[in-house]
């Protein structure tokens, strides 16, 4: 028997300012898979995983999700203002969590306690993507729809954070949404994989899905085999290239 | 010291700690020129009072409100850029207050008049500076995510929306009580000062907010102690001692 997925999207479209961003993208996912969002910059990626926290309002179709699903969102960019006076314990307290969930929850995310009494504001761009993480987790999240950062992620901490997923969906056992710029990234880890270029232009499982010819729809030719070529000796010892 | 005198200093205290709270909103949400071309809105507001002879308060205070839900508007409802909307908008408002407002009163409006307080006025102001600190605190958590992460407020059911709304519905109240301390020109340096100042000392966020609220306290009994000594007007003495404690805690500054 088929578990009742934690989401279904039928043919959704969102429209920023009466522009169409994405459309005619339809999926489903199940308690405890990995679903990796791939395509190239533009492609409405952001904008579809903003649509599903319900920051942005779609323009046409269905977002269904298991009653009751508790959503942890990692967003792509998380600026923090460099004399922002605020430790990592007082901003996670903003969201009211329950007794014990503070300690509970930064075990989880691979943080020392010392981690709490540290400034907000002098922690590098990873160090913040865990601390996010820590906030998503504060719920008990069921699924976690995780925006990979383009820019400025410290190598060590991209590395990092993709082992830490992928410990969370062992010992906590949620599902996520990973977008994504790094095909290693959806090879290992995920269970489905839907490639976005403002359509949908694959679903499915990457081995079968992922074809050079679908690739070469999504990226053009050129720019992304060259690119490929080029950087294939480093892609084998570390993440994020881009 | 008089006994009205101190009623007008412990009233003042109230409504400084209310500017200082809000005033740490708006340092983090950098809304600061926001506040500061606000404050303008109000002098349209307190001329009429003056031409018609209703207490000018009441008339800022409307005039602040026709404001908010302006930038409101704006900010939500439209495509301009509210920089250079707010920034046409309260200019025309303070030249045609100042059109409108006889000159001898014109410099109390802008720079503030303690002189002219009504016990009717303190009372009013007193518990407007109650309810604004009272709503601040209630709301603490989701003002602060709001100005810090606005992304994350939604993950936590807090409508950014609605929040923008509460901060600019506090920062209209906390300038419509202070103007008659320090003036329309000058009360904006009332909450950003301090909380300017309290981020260039303090070490974690709560310690933020105590020392915007406390030097923000300290300036305006200090502003209106010096007034009361010399032939200083209150609102000018507040901003320069507010001033100097900014200018000893850049040499603080980690």
């Amino acid at each position: 028997m088929k578990p009742e997925p934690l989401l279904e999207v039928e043919n959704l479209a969102v429209a920023l300012d009466g522009k169409t961003i994405i459309e005619h993208v339809s999926f489903s996912l199940e308690p405890q898979q990995v679903l990796a969002v791939i395509g190239p910059n533009g492609s409405g990626k952001t904008v579809l995983l903003k649509t599903l926290v319900g920051i942005i309002p779609p323009a046409h179709g269905v977002i269904r999700w298991r009653p009751g699903t508790r959503v942890g969102y990692l967003p792509q960019r998380f600026h923090v203002d460099h004399y922002l006076p605020m430790t990592v314990q007082e901003f996670l307290n903003l969201k009211s969590p329950a007794k014990g969930a503070l300690h509970r929850t930064i075990a989880a995310a691979s943080m020392g306690e010392k981690w709490l009494r540290r400034d907000l504001a002098h922690l590098s761009s990873g160090e913040l993507q865990k601390v996010l993480l820590a906030w998503a987790l504060l719920d008990e999240p069921q699924i976690l729809l995780f925006d990979e950062p383009t820019e400025n992620v410290d190598m060590v901490g991209q590395e990092s954070i993709y082992k830490l997923l992928h410990r969370l969906q062992d010992t906590m056992r949620v599902a996520l949404i990973i977008v994504s710029h790094d095909l290693h990234v959806v090879y290992r880890y995920a269970n489905n994989v839907l490639c976005l270029n403002k359509q949908m232009v694959c679903y499915g499982e990457p081995e079968e899905k992922l074809t050079p010819d679908t690739l070469s729809k999504l990226y053009g030719d050129y720019a992304f085999f060259h690119h490929r070529h080029s950087n294939h000796q480093r892609d084998d010892h570390r993440y994020g290239h881009e | 010291m008089t006994e009205p005198f101190l009623i007008i200093l412990g009233s003042g205290m109230l409504v400084a700690a209310a500017s200082g709270l809000v005033g740490s909103f708006l340092i983090l949400r950098r809304m600061s020129l926001l506040s500061d071309a606000l404050s303008h809105v109000a002098l349209p507001g307190i001329a009429l009072g003056v031409v018609l002879r209703f207490t000018p308060l009441w008339g800022g205070l409307a005039a602040l409100f026709i404001g908010v839900i302006l930038i409101w508007l704006i900010e939500t409802k439209t495509k301009l850029a509210t920089e250079s909307v707010t920034g046409v908008l309260f200019v025309t408002a303070l030249a045609a207050g100042a059109l409108l407002i006889p000159e001898h009163e014109l410099l109390e409006a802008f720079f503030g008049s303690v002189e002219k307080i009504t016990l009717q006025q303190i009372a009013f102001q007193t518990l407007i500076a109650i309810a604004i600190i009272s709503v601040a605190l209630k709301f603490l958590k989701p003002l602060t995510l709001f100005s810090v992460a606005p992304d994350l407020s939604i993950s936590v059911k807090v409508s950014p929306v609605k929040m923008q709304l509460l901060l600019l519905v506090l920062i209209a109240l906390t300038i419509s009580v202070g103007i008659s301390f320090v003036g329309v020109l000058l009360i904006s340096a009332l909450s950003i000062i301090p909380a300017a100042t309290a981020r260039n000392l303090a070490w974690n966020y709560r310690s933020f907010l105590a020392f915007s609220v406390a030097l923000a306290i300290v300036s305006l009994a200090g502003g209106l102690l010096v007034a009361q000594r010399y032939a200083v007007t209150p609102g000018i003495a507040t901003v320069l001692i507010a001033a100097s404690f900014f200018a000893v805690s850049l040499f603080w500054k980690k």
